[in-house]
């Protein structure tokens, strides 16, 4: 999902992506890419976007793009403020007393 | 590459695959060029990343469902398109009413065979046991192996035994029963009826309850109760009208007014049974080896088959160590539990299971048939399927549309083979005769039946649907279109698999074609089979007289009086009594012979037979040695026998029979001394199938016996004497009945039904299969000369000879033939083990038959594919090569 927050990308786009900001950490095999997808589609937190906005060559035509919902957006704020507020946590607990 | 991608994607469910198939295999593909996958094992190392990755994503797919599959399938316009599909498929069926008769009508032979068969064994074997949870219903079964090794389950057990059976706790409640006759009056006439006479309630075992009224008290089982009686349903509502005002009133059973309780449900037919009357005699008084019960049980809730088994083993072990000395056929003796149905089944499995496999190979000969008609069809239907392809109609639509053509079929097939059915099961049932059905059942098209045939159609339906919508959705548009829908090479894949469904037809055929072929060579050399005796112009019938009206020297008399009386009727040859007469020998009896040494391990056995005096030439059988019986052998002079050849052979090989003594019975009570005065030739007295048993045969006079066989030798037709007989008997008794009137013919005739039905069934059955092979190989041969029209006009412009040209199409029939045939024989030693049973005198393998049936199947085939090849060599070469 985070992949998407500056706007819309094609599924495989959205794999690299993912593995280029984790530097390889996170991998994305072609089945559970588009799993993931349709789950996120499913939660209608993700939602198919038109890819005539984004012409390039004729084969990326063919390809669906996929854009973060309103919806989506909101979850991915909950998450992460989720994630600083376990990261404080942990911060605070590693301190020396 | 792309394609293993593509086939990774039938992991996942359909409509996923349709979506995102695409992407995901270009992602495979760029996840292909990445530098991980350099190196020796990187191939490796990808193939298990994909695997795994894909592996794990679809599963997770078709566990939890994704939300969006449920509202991706259209709704509504499903039924719709199915009803346009079965529209279209029907005017397709209608414009070609040549090719739907010919699939429908071998679709129709093949349901209705089967459905006769089922219907068969449904009725005759599984009906008359629809009895809650019969698998735990049992019976005990007895083996004496110092007698013989034979497993008896009817009338096999004594009182005392069924008593110590009793003790144990695994079979309860057990059902014990002696089945006899009984005449009973009250109803619209006096009728003689099977009669079980029960030591314990006769719906004990069941579970199920009386139809009206109830089972026996304990007052009324015990000596000297009340006299009750039970009716079966049949008897009933035959007999006194379906009455329900009957229970709680009196009939009259041999003269003696008893009370009827209960009548049966309809489904408890018990071995034909109609009457129950309590045995009414104290069991602890009857000697320990009067073997008369049949023992039916069920097996305790918490029982096992195997632990009733290991019980009765305790049991019987317990009975030997206490009784063996006295009694020594209790040496080694074993009970056993059997299953009810399994023990009464044993008969005739083998013969069901025959016809079953039999009729499954017509069934699948028909679906190979009608495979190989629609591919034909589809191959000729390229260019329209192509056209639709191109237009837009997807595979799946062209699968859909066979499939609904099959389906049209496979309905009307159904309904063509329950209509045969219907027609062909009473004509079948009637071949069986009334005296081997005692059960009085009777098979009809019910609704098992029909749901079994159902789902066979269905079945068929699938694989007959299978090839062609295989070959039809792989065709290429752009090739059906470019060719003419006629050259050989497009329809070359096709025509592999129709070449490879005729071979499989043949082989199936030649399987059916040798097992009839050996059935009918076994019943030839069964038919054979001397007798032993003069069959022809005989009429035999049983009467028994009641023991309330009837004792002592009466018995004899009345015989006596009946047998000299008929002997002055005009038309009448001989006559004679007999308490059995071949081909049947129910009754033997274990003997002894004085100062000969029984052998050790078995003890001595023989059939024993009560006759009059003019037994042997009313039968026509010859007397080797000594004589035979006449006015000087009554009850006040010394008790005499006669033996037959095998019982000298047997017991008394190289010594002199005659004025030897023998004792019959148990060595306990045995009989007096009877002197050996005579020996006659042997007759088939076990059935034609087995060697001639030692028999024993004693005067009526000396050795009482109130159940005998009239047999009346007549001058002319035997079937017409029977007014005669009974005005004879009827002016000595007019009260007395006369029951199971057969000709001695008829009774031959009987004793080989069991291996006349089934060989009668087979032949149709390969017939059918042959015929069904022949127009499949008619059909492929003529589609083949077809699509070589141009070929053939070629050859024939350019000089062929018209020989040539059959032999050219005629080879191919050799081919396929010489193929289906070789796996058809590999068939026939695979099949040979389990038709080996049926067979008399007939290895399964002979020669003589393998070689009969190639030759029929072989020149079948022949003239199925003559006629395309005739038509290919009259072509006219102009017309031919025009036709492009």
């Amino acid at each position: 999902m985070l992949a998407l927050t500056e706007g819309p990308r094609h599924g495989y786009s959205i794999k690299q992506e993912a593995e280029a900001r984790s530097s390889g950490a996170v991998r994305l095999g072609p089945g559970t890419l588009y799993e993931a997808i349709q789950r996120l589609l499913d939660a209608g937190l993700v939602r198919e976007t038109s890819s005539d906005a984004y012409p390039s060559n004729g084969q990326e035509a063919q390809r669906r793009y996929y854009a973060l919902t309103p919806r989506g957006r909101q979850r991915l704020r909950d998450e992460i403020e989720q994630w600083e507020q376990l990261v404080e946590y942990a911060q605070g607990k590693l301190k020396p007393a | 590459m792309k394609r293993r991608y593509r086939l990774l994607l039938y992991f996942y469910p359909r409509w996923f695959r349709d979506r995102y198939g695409a992407e995901i295999v270009a992602a495979c593909a760029a996840e292909r060029q990445q530098a991980d996958y350099t190196g020796w094992s990187g191939p490796l190392r990808f193939w298990l990343y994909i695997l795994r990755d894909i592996g794990l994503s679809a599963g997770r797919m078709r566990l939890q469902p994704s939300r969006a599959a449920q509202s991706r399938k259209p709704k509504g316009s499903v039924m719709e398109g199915l009803w346009q599909e079965i529209r279209h498929a029907w005017r397709q069926l209608l414009r070609r009413p040549g090719f739907t008769a010919v699939a429908v009508v071998s679709l129709a032979i093949g349901i209705g065979g089967n459905a006769i068969i089922v219907a068969l064994v449904d009725g005759f074997v599984l009906r008359p046991f629809a009895y809650p949870e019969p698998d735990r219903l049992v019976t005990v079964g007895v083996t004496f192996p110092r007698v013989s090794d034979e497993e008896r389950f009817i009338e096999a057990l004594s009182p005392l035994e069924f008593a110590d059976i009793d003790t144990g706790r695994t079979l309860e409640p057990i059902l014990a029963f002696d089945v006899g006759n009984r005449n009973i009056s009250g109803g619209d006439r006096p009728e003689r009826v099977l009669t079980g006479l029960a030591l314990t309630d006769p719906f004990g075992p069941f579970k199920l309850s009386a139809a009206l009224g109830r089972g026996f008290t304990a007052d009324e089982l015990a000596p000297g109760g009340p006299a009750a009686a039970i009716l079966s349903y049949r008897l009933w509502r035959g007999q006194f009208g379906g009455d329900p005002s009957l229970v709680g009133s009196a009939v009259r059973i041999n003269g003696r007014p008893t009370t009827v309780v209960g009548v049966m449900p309809p489904e408890l037919l018990l071995l034909g049974v109609d009457l129950w009357i309590p045995w009414g005699i104290d069991p602890l008084s009857r000697p320990r080896n009067a073997r008369q019960l049949t023992l039916i049980a069920r097996l305790s809730p918490d029982a096992t088959l195997a632990e009733a088994n290991a019980e009765l083993a305790a049991i019987a072990a317990q009975t030997a160590a206490a009784e063996g000395v006295q009694f020594e056929e209790y040496v080694g003796w074993r009970l056993t539990a059997t299953p009810w149905v399994e023990a009464l089944m044993r008969d005739i499995q083998p013969a069901a299971r025959l016809l079953l496999g039999a009729v499954g190979l017509v069934l699948l000969i028909a679906c190979a048939n009608l495979s190989n008609l629609l591919l034909a069809r589809s191959t000729t239907r390229q260019r329209e399927l192509a056209v639709r392809v191109a237009l837009g109609a997807g595979r799946s639509r062209i699968a859909r549309q066979l499939l609904a053509e099959v389906a049209l079929l496979a309905v009307a097939g159904l309904a063509g083979g329950l209509l045969l059915a219907r027609v062909g099961l009473p004509f079948l049932v009637s071949l069986v005769p009334a005296q081997l059905n005692t059960l009085g059942v009777t098979a009809t098209i019910n609704a098992r039946v029909v749901g079994w045939a159902a789902l066979l159609t269905i079945g068929s339906a699938v694989l007959v649907a299978l090839l062609p919508i295989y070959q039809s959705t792989r065709a290429h548009p752009q090739d059906a279109l470019k060719s003419d829908g006629r050259s050989f090479t497009s329809g070359r894949a096709p025509l592999r698999l129709r070449h490879a469904l005729i071979m499989t037809e043949i082989a199936l055929s030649v399987v059916l074609l040798v097992g009839a072929g050996l059935m009918v060579r076994s019943f030839d050399k069964l038919q054979r089979v001397e007798p032993g005796f003069d069959p022809v112009n005989v009429l035999t019938m049983r009467i028994t007289l009641p023991q309330e009206k009837y004792r002592g020297g009466a018995i004899s008399d009345f015989f006596q009086r009946t047998v000299d009386s008929l002997e002055e009727m005009p038309g009448v040859n001989r006559s004679s009594f007999a308490s059995q007469f071949p081909p049947q020998g129910p009754f033997s009896t274990v003997f002894r012979i004085d100062g000969i040494d029984a052998p050790a391990t078995a003890m001595p056995t023989s059939l024993l037979t009560t006759i009059s005096d003019k037994h042997f030439e009313t039968l026509a059988v010859p007397t080797i040695a000594g004589r035979v019986f006449g006015r000087t052998d009554r009850a006040n002079t010394p008790p005499v026998a006669v033996v037959n050849e095998a019982f000298v052979s047997r017991y008394l090989p190289g010594a002199d029979p005659l004025g030897l003594r023998v004792r019959t019975g148990p060595a306990d009570r045995p009989s007096p001394p009877i002197e050996i005065v005579g020996v006659v030739a042997n007759t088939q007295n076990r059935g034609l199938r087995n060697p001639p048993a030692p028999e024993i045969f004693v005067p009526m006079h000396q050795e009482l016996n109130n159940q005998m066989f009239l047999l009346v030798r007549t001058a002319g037709d035997a079937a017409a004497m029977l007014p005669t007989v009974r005005r004879a008997i009827a002016s000595l008794d007019a009260d007395q009945p006369i029951y199971s009137v057969q000709t001695l013919e008829e009774a031959l005739a009987a004793s080989t039904f069991r291996q006349r039905s089934p060989m009668v069934l087979f032949g149709v059955f390969a017939f059918v299969a042959l015929a069904l092979a022949a127009l499949g190989i008619y059909g492929v041969m003529s589609y083949a000369v077809s699509a070589r029209t141009q070929e053939i006009g070629v050859r024939l412009a350019v000089g062929a000879d018209r020989g040539d040209m059959i032999w050219l199409i005629l080879r191919q029939v050799v081919r396929l033939t010489a193929v289906g045939l070789a796996i058809g024989l590999a068939g026939v030693v695979a099949a040979s083990t389990l038709i080996r049973g049926a067979l008399f005198e007939v290895q399964p393998l002979d020669p003589m038959t393998i070689a009969g049936a190639t030759a029929v199947l072989g020149t079948v085939a022949l003239v199925a594919g003559w006629l395309p090849a005739w038509r290919a060599s009259r072509l006219d070469p102009m017309t031919a090569l025009r036709d492009e």
